[in-house]
Parts: C-alpha cells; sequence; structure tokens
C-alpha cells in the first residue's frame, strides 16, 4: 500500500515537472516586433523619388529642421518653388551630397553650421546657426544629411 | 499480491528496497525543486543580459558600459506618474550615449534618441505604452489575454506627444497635420474631441439655390472629389493639389441623390435682389473682341489666385497654383450661375453675411471683364455630362430631401435656414486613443485586432467595419490617414494621474478684439482670412502681431493703397482694395499704435544718431563680412530667401531693424534669419545703412503690377 502511494506521489512529481518545464519555452519568435519597431518617418530619395529612405526620430527631427532652415539653399526645390541656391557663388552643396559631404567628419559640420562658414575660411554665406539651433538640433540635421546621402554614407570605422 | 508487467518493473527498479525508493523519491524532489531556478536562469531577460555582456565586453566603450551595468531586474519606478517600467531590464543602452544610433548596436540594445523627456524622469510607458512591470517580451510589447494596450507603434507615437501638450508642438508635425484634418474637415460636427482649434464650417446653403443648378448639386453630391477629373479619377482631384476637397462622398442611392439635390435646388431663403450691370458698361463692352482676354487680364491683376486655387497647364503638366483659402475656380463656371456671380463678386456678404470674401468695391467695368471670363473660360462642358435629365423639382422630393438631409447629419456642416445644428451625431472620440481592444466593434472588417487597425480601417472605408454607417467616405493619401490616426490615437481623456495632469501643456488661448472704427474696416476687407493677429487669424501672410513696432505708419499708408511685394519671388500677393485714404489711415493708424511688441517701442530709436560714415560702414559689413546679399535682395540682386531690403527705409523702424539683428527668434520664433554675434557697434552702423535704403514710392500701371515676378513663399514676412 505504501508503495503504492509513494508511485502515485512520484507521478505527480513527474506531471508537475514537465508541466513546470513546459512553460519555460514560450516562443517569443511568434511576437511580432515589426509593427513596433517601424520606422518614424521617411524621406524620398532625392536621386529617385520612388525609393523611401526610413528615418529614425532624430533623422526625422533633423528633416523638420532642414525643411525649415536650410532647404532654402541646400535643395534644387523648395516648398515655396524655386530655390535660392542658383543664386548664389560658390554654389551650396545639395544636402544628399554624398561625394562632398561623406567626407566631412560629424564634427567638422558641426562646426560650420554653428560657426557659419567664414570661422572655418569657406564662405561667409553660410551664417552661423550656433545661436538659433541646439548642438541637438544641429546634430539631428547631420544625422538626416548622412541618413539621405547618395552614395551612402558609411561610417567611419566602429564607434566603439 | 500479483505484480504484472510494467507495474512489476516498476516495482523492481524502484521500490525494491527501502533504500532504493528513499534514492529515488529524493532525486525526484529535488528535480521538482530546481525546476523554478532552472526557468529563471534560462528565462529570456537574463538571456538578455547574458547577450548584452558579451557584447560590451567585445567593444572598445565595454570597461564604461560595464561600469554602468548592473544585473538583475531594472526598474523605474514613479509613483507620481504611475510608472512601474521594468524595461530596462532588457534595453540596458537606453542611457548610453554611445550606443546613440549606431547601426551595429542590436536590439534591444540600442540607446533612445535625444527626445526632450529623460527615460529616468519619465519612464518608458508614459509615451510607447505597453505594460510597464511585465518582464516578458511578448507581455511588455502586445496585447494579452490580461492586459489590452499594446506598444504604440514608432509610426504613431506622436499622438502621446498629444496627450498632454494640447497647444502647438513643432516637434510633432504628423499629430499637428492629424489635428489640422480634423480641424479642416470639421470632424467635431459629428464627434467630440478634445483640444482642436475651432473648425471651419461647410458652407451656408441657405440660398444655395441661387448659386448653382440642381444639375450641379446631384453631381456634386454623387461624386464630390471627381467633379474636377473629366476622366471619372476616384483617387485624386485630377491634379497636383496641396488640399483635397472637405467633402466627403456620402454613398447616396439614385433617388436619395435626385430627392437631395431637389430640396437643396430649392433654398432661397431670402430673396437676392441681383446686382445690375450698368447698361452703358454692358453696351460699350459686351461687343469688344477681346473681352474675354481683358477679363483674363483683369482677374490675374486682382490677384484672385491669392486665395483661390486655379489649375494651370504648363508644359503639359497639369497643377493646382494659389493660395488654399478660398473655393477652386478652375471649373467654376460650369458651376455656378452668371447673375449669382456678379452679385456675389459686388457684395459678398449680401449673399452669406459671414463669407469670408472681402468687398472690393470693384468697378461695373471690373465685374463685367471679370465675370464675363469666369463664366467663358474657366469651364469645363464635359462636367454635367454623366447627370440625367432632371427638370423641376418634385414637391415629393423634396420632402424627402429634407429628411434626407437630417439622417445624413447634413446639418453638422452645413447651415440651412430653420434647421439646427446637428450635435455628438457621431460617437465621442475624446477617449478613443486609450480604448481596450474589446470595447472596439470591428464588425464584418478582417482587420487585425488592433486600435490602430481598427481606426485606419474605419477611417479608410467606413462601410466595411459598418455596412450602415453614417460616416461618409474619405479619399486619403496615406501620410494624412496615418496622421489623422495619430492625432485620435492622442485622444486619451483626462491624464491618468494627477501629477500627470499638472504636467499637460495647454493650448495657448489666442485672442484678438478689433474695436472701434478699426474693428468696420477690419471686418470689411477681412484682414484676418489672411494675416495673424496675436494668434488670431489666418497663415497665409505675414503675422501682424508687432506690426506697429516693425512697419513706418506712412509705409503701411502707401502699402494699403497700393500693395507691392516685399518678397521678390512671391505668387501670393496681397490683392488691391481700392480702399479710400480714410480707411486706409485708419488701418495704419491703428495697426501703428495698438499692434506693437512691448519690447519694442518703434521711437526710441532717433535715426538722427546715424551718420553717413556709420552707413558706409554698415554697407561694407552687408556686403562683405556678412554678406546679406545671399538671402536679401537690394536693388534687383542678392538671394530671395528674405525680403528685399530696396525700401528698408521706408518700410521699417529703426527699433526694429536694431532689436531684429540682435535676436531674431525673439520677435519671430521659427524665423529663417540665424541670430548672430554682431557688436552692438555692428548692430548701429548695419541699422544706417539699412535706413539709407529708400525708393520713392511710385504708383505702377496695374499692368507692371501683373507682370511682376511670380513666386516663393517665405516663411512670415
Amino acid at each position: 500500500m505504501k508503495s503504492k502511494l509513494l508511485l502515485i506521489a512520484m507521478l505527480i512529481c513527474s506531471v508537475l515537472c514537465v508541466l513546470g518545464l513546459s512553460g519555460c519555452k514560450k516562443s517569443s519568435a511568434a511576437v511580432k516586433l515589426d509593427s513596433v519597431s517601424g520606422t518614424y518617418d521617411s524621406e524620398p530619395d532625392w536621386n529617385d523619388g520612388a525609393k523611401l529612405i526610413p528615418l529614425g526620430y532624430q533623422e526625422a527631427q533633423g528633416k523638420r529642421l532642414f525643411y525649415q532652415y536650410c532647404v532654402w539653399c541646400h535643395a534644387d526645390a523648395t516648398p515655396a518653388g524655386p530655390s535660392n541656391r542658383s543664386n548664389l557663388t560658390p554654389v551650396p552643396s545639395l544636402i544628399n551630397d554624398g561625394e562632398k559631404l561623406n567626407g566631412e567628419s560629424d564634427e567638422s559640420l558641426l562646426k560650420i553650421i554653428s560657426l557659419g562658414g567664414s570661422a572655418q575660411g569657406k564662405s561667409a554665406m553660410m551664417p552661423p546657426y550656433g545661436k538659433t539651433l541646439s548642438p541637438g538640433e544641429i546634430k539631428a540635421v547631420i544625422s538626416f544629411m548622412r541618413a539621405i546621402a547618395q552614395p551612402a554614407y558609411q561610417r567611419p570605422g566602429r564607434l566603439g | 499480491m500479483r505484480k504484472h508487467g510494467i507495474i512489476a518493473w516498476l516495482h523492481r527498479t524502484f521500490f525494491a528496497s527501502p533504500a532504493h525508493r528513499f534514492a529515488w523519491a529524493s532525486v525526484l524532489l529535488v528535480i521538482t525543486l530546481a525546476i523554478a531556478p532552472t526557468k529563471d536562469f534560462f528565462n529570456e531577460w537574463r538571456r538578455n543580459q547574458r547577450q548584452y555582456i558579451s557584447f560590451f565586453s567585445s567593444r572598445q566603450d565595454g570597461g564604461t558600459l560595464k561600469r554602468h551595468y548592473t544585473g538583475g531586474i531594472q526598474q523605474i519606478w514613479l509613483p507620481d506618474l504611475n510608472v512601474v517600467d521594468r524595461c530596462t531590464t532588457c534595453h540596458l543602452g537606453v542611457t548610453e550615449n554611445t550606443l546613440q544610433g549606431a547601426e551595429a548596436v542590436p536590439e534591444p540594445f540600442k540607446a533612445h534618441p535625444p527626445a526632450g523627456h529623460d527615460v529616468k524622469e519619465w519612464g518608458c510607458v508614459v509615451c510607447h505604452r505597453g505594460q510597464g512591470p511585465a518582464t516578458e517580451l511578448a507581455e511588455a510589447h502586445t496585447a494579452t489575454r490580461a492586459w489590452e494596450k499594446p506598444l504604440l507603434p514608432v509610426k504613431f507615437i506622436q499622438a502621446s506627444c498629444g496627450s498632454c501638450h494640447h497647444g502647438e508642438l513643432p516637434e510633432a508635425p504628423q499629430l499637428a497635420r492629424g489635428r489640422e484634418l480634423l480641424t479642416r474637415l470639421n470632424c467635431e460636427g459629428c464627434h467630440k474631441l478634445d483640444h482642436l482649434e475651432t473648425p471651419s464650417l461647410g458652407p451656408d446653403l441657405s440660398n444655395i439655390g441661387y448659386k448653382v443648378s440642381r444639375a450641379w448639386i446631384y453631381k456634386w453630391l454623387k461624386e464630390p472629389r471627381t467633379i474636377l477629373d473629366k476622366d471619372g479619377n476616384t483617387t485624386v482631384n485630377g491634379y497636383e493639389s496641396g488640399e483635397e476637397s472637405r467633402m466627403p462622398q456620402y454613398r447616396l442611392n439614385e433617388q436619395e441623390l435626385l430627392s437631395l439635390s431637389a430640396f437643396l435646388s430649392v433654398q432661397k431663403t431670402r430673396a437676392l435682389e441681383s446686382y445690375k450691370i450698368n447698361p452703358s458698361v454692358l453696351a460699350s463692352w459686351s461687343k469688344k473682341p477681346d473681352l474675354l482676354s481683358q477679363g483674363e487680364e483683369r482677374f490675374r491683376q486682382l490677384m484672385c489666385t491669392t486665395c483661390h486655387p486655379v489649375a494651370v497647364t504648363r508644359a503639359g503638366e497639369t497643377k493646382l497654383i494659389g493660395g488654399n483659402i478660398a473655393p477652386e475656380l478652375t471649373k467654376v463656371g460650369s458651376k455656378v450661375q452668371a447673375d449669382w456671380l456678379v452679385s456675389w463678386l459686388h457684395d459678398p456678404q449680401g449673399y452669406l453675411p459671414h463669407a469670408e470674401m472681402p468687398r472690393y468695391g470693384w468697378t461695373d467695368e471690373e465685374l463685367y471683364k471679370v465675370s464675363q471670363y469666369v463664366m467663358n473660360r474657366l469651364t469645363d462642358s464635359d462636367l454635367l455630362s454623366n447627370v440625367p435629365q432632371l427638370g423641376a423639382p418634385a414637391a415629393e422630393d423634396i420632402k424627402n430631401g429634407k429628411k434626407i438631409f437630417l439622417e445624413k447629419g447634413c446639418a453638422t456642416c452645413h447651415s440651412l435656414q430653420g434647421i439646427p445644428p446637428q450635435k455628438d451625431f457621431g460617437p465621442d472620440l475624446t477617449t478613443m486613443g486609450a480604448k481596450n481592444t474589446s470595447e472596439l466593434d470591428f464588425g464584418k472588417s478582417k482587420a487585425p485586432n488592433n486600435l490602430v487597425s481598427y481606426l485606419q480601417t474605419k477611417l479608410k472605408d467606413p462601410a466595411s467595419v459598418n455596412p450602415t454607417a453614417r460616416m461618409p467616405q474619405y479619399s486619403w493619401n496615406q501620410a494624412d490617414l496615418d496622421a489623422v490616426t495619430t492625432a485620435l490615437l492622442s485622444q486619451t481623456g483626462e491624464p491618468a494621474t494627477s501629477a500627470l495632469q499638472q504636467l499637460v501643456v495647454p493650448k495657448k488661448p489666442a485672442s484678438f478684439q478689433a474695436v472701434g472704427v478699426f474693428a468696420a474696416v477690419y471686418e470689411r476687407y477681412k484682414c484676418y482670412a489672411c494675416h495673424r493677429f496675436n494668434g488670431y487669424g489666418g497663415a497665409l501672410a505675414p503675422d501682424l502681431t508687432y506690426e506697429g513696432s516693425l512697419a513706418r505708419k506712412k509705409w503701411i499708408f502707401d502699402f494699403l493703397k497700393n500693395p507691392q511685394t516685399v518678397r521678390p519671388a512671391l505668387i501670393l500677393r496681397m490683392p488691391q482694395f481700392n480702399m479710400t485714404d480714410k480707411e486706409a489711415s485708419i488701418l495704419a493708424e491703428y495697426l501703428s499704435l495698438a499692434v506693437q511688441n512691448p519690447t519694442v517701442d518703434p521711437e526710441s530709436v532717433d535715426p538722427r544718431q546715424f551718420t553717413p560714415a556709420m552707413a558706409a560702414a554698415g554697407k561694407a559689413l552687408y556686403q562683405t563680412k556678412y554678406q546679406c546679399q545671399s538671402c536679401h535682395t537690394i536693388g534687383g540682386s542678392g538671394g530671395y530667401v528674405g525680403p528685399n531690403l530696396n525700401n528698408a527705409g521706408n518700410w521699417l523702424t529703426p527699433a526694429w531693424i536694431e532689436a531684429w539683428l540682435r535676436n531674431p527668434q525673439a520677435l519671430q520664433p521659427g524665423t529663417i534669419e540665424p541670430r548672430r554675434d554682431f557688436t552692438e557697434e555692428e548692430i548701429r552702423e548695419l541699422t544706417a545703412y539699412l535706413i539709407t535704403l529708400r525708393v520713392g514710392i511710385t504708383r505702377p500701371s496695374p499692368k507692371t503690377a501683373a507682370n511682376a515676378h511670380p513666386i516663393a513663399q517665405g516663411n512670415g514676412r
């Protein structure tokens, strides 16, 4: 009799074991996070309008600031139509001109935007934005510029 | 007791002796006891933390990351905000600057991008939603049976900004666009919604019978969006247009169309006296061969397109040009009755007391030329081609039409004499953004079971969720659909805690009360339709909140008498109002005295202090050191980002120039001109130079005004 009881107890234990462990492998692959992560915003590729470039939060803030302050001289089409770019000598770079701008480091772009062209020995036509935009805002503009660069911008080495 | 088969085997193996029994029982007990710690050891968050350790140990900044790392469950606890967030248990790099934006960092270790709110002060779920205290991926992020508020997709995250920021928030353009659409389309006509601007209603229909034919009403009710498109395109208006028609499509059957068009075509509430053009004008003009081309020229000169868009075909591409605050006129000649048009142009408020179109006081000659041009050239012969013969409206149809008008909720947007506005016609949406999935009725729709897809399905095609829905059909593009969804998701009702309630950033009340003689002129010319005063009014033209500090009284007067654009490349220009001297001086007087910036007294800088030497120094600064010509034009050369300065000396007060040069954003937030490091001396020299720039006021013949350069609308003035 005793052994039977023990047997039953052991069976219950094993069932518990199996039950307990079965809860362990909850398939996390089933959780689709695409809709959660997704992209914050996007910008059409300037050289190919059909292609959309996904933008993260910071890049999207940069896009907003770019279209407010920079677009007038650094793009060929502006929200108002024509651009001031053709009016200027030297002609300002297009913001997506990777060939010209990929070579500039983030630090030097930050300097040009905050201190203006003349402080960097470049054209005084580029005014300083350091007292109008915060460093964070300027960095956001740079990250937008990097995101839409053609040819694509490669981050130099690994940050870490 | 005989023992057989498996039982016998079990007995032999486990219970052969008491020692056996004890040993096996102990083994099982140990295994059972080990389950919980084993499960705990292999759970998701520990696995993540182990991955994080191996991730940072291979990095150069691993030392710093290691110092910041503490294992175990992490928790942000903010009792005031009702936040218990354990997200940082797995999202270990959230506050690490070096893990910012770099593609090489895998999720969930990426840092949060620099946003206005610090994770440590706000937690995560206040913005992202989801289940904060959960420590499993699925439970934290998705909806489960016990938790119905999943993470908000990043695409709609600006909705969370809107739950607390009830006013303008430039950082959240998608939210702003969504709110703008909710206002523009007057969603509040049917639904209760929070924190929106005062909506603009649809046209008053009390006298619609004088304005358009029954056939046009029929067509418009059937296909409000395609009325501009002779190819029957239902997706777009046929033109590249910034804004679409505000009238949605109601799913009306033939009988309903007949009845409603009959009912509306007899709406002639007030006897409208049509304005008669002087017969001698008619006699002298009606025979002229160039009547229509002269009419077209006058139409351009009067700057109708500043407010009304018109489709223009250039190089095979048809585009809408012009402002967007008044109805499109491309085919208006096939819409309105000729008599009505003349009366309307003569006195818009005579037809509709609340009409926003100014009373221009045009001459009979202008009225005749322009109305003839509109009725004969801005037409489309195909417009009403697929409308059946309607004939005179029958009494039965008129009666049914009124019933349909009420059933469909037309009075939520359109006023009609004798019919009170319909309120709360649709559901209250003030807490729509906080609804649980179980509260939503998906009906026959196969849409995924979550709030976002419910909203988008319903907005895209209301009938797919509920075939008998009263909500009409809107045609959104994807961006607008996402924007409206965002704005609706931001409607989360009262903040969850009193601490959050205190953090709410309310909308700034806009108030501007025109008074006295000024008010009469201001009302007649509807200044507020385009200009903004202290947050009140339109955004088409410069904000005039500080006009009195900015501009000289004499200049305002001259400008009102003969508006010449300040921006060299502006397509939307102030129309010629033909104001009397008295009206212009009332406006100039009031604007220069009463509409000032408290920090800029226009009289505070005496122009007599400026010497020619200072002006010369200022000119050098302008041209060489600061190269202001990259944005501003003087004498025909320079850029066209900022206003032209040809007449700065007559236009701007020296006090304003100085204050502006010191800090433009203090006077006009968001203006493009950057704040610079001018010394006080430079500011005085630049001001000295700018006030020497003057051009004599010439009254150009209307011809030269019309030939002025079209284009670009800058930000602000």
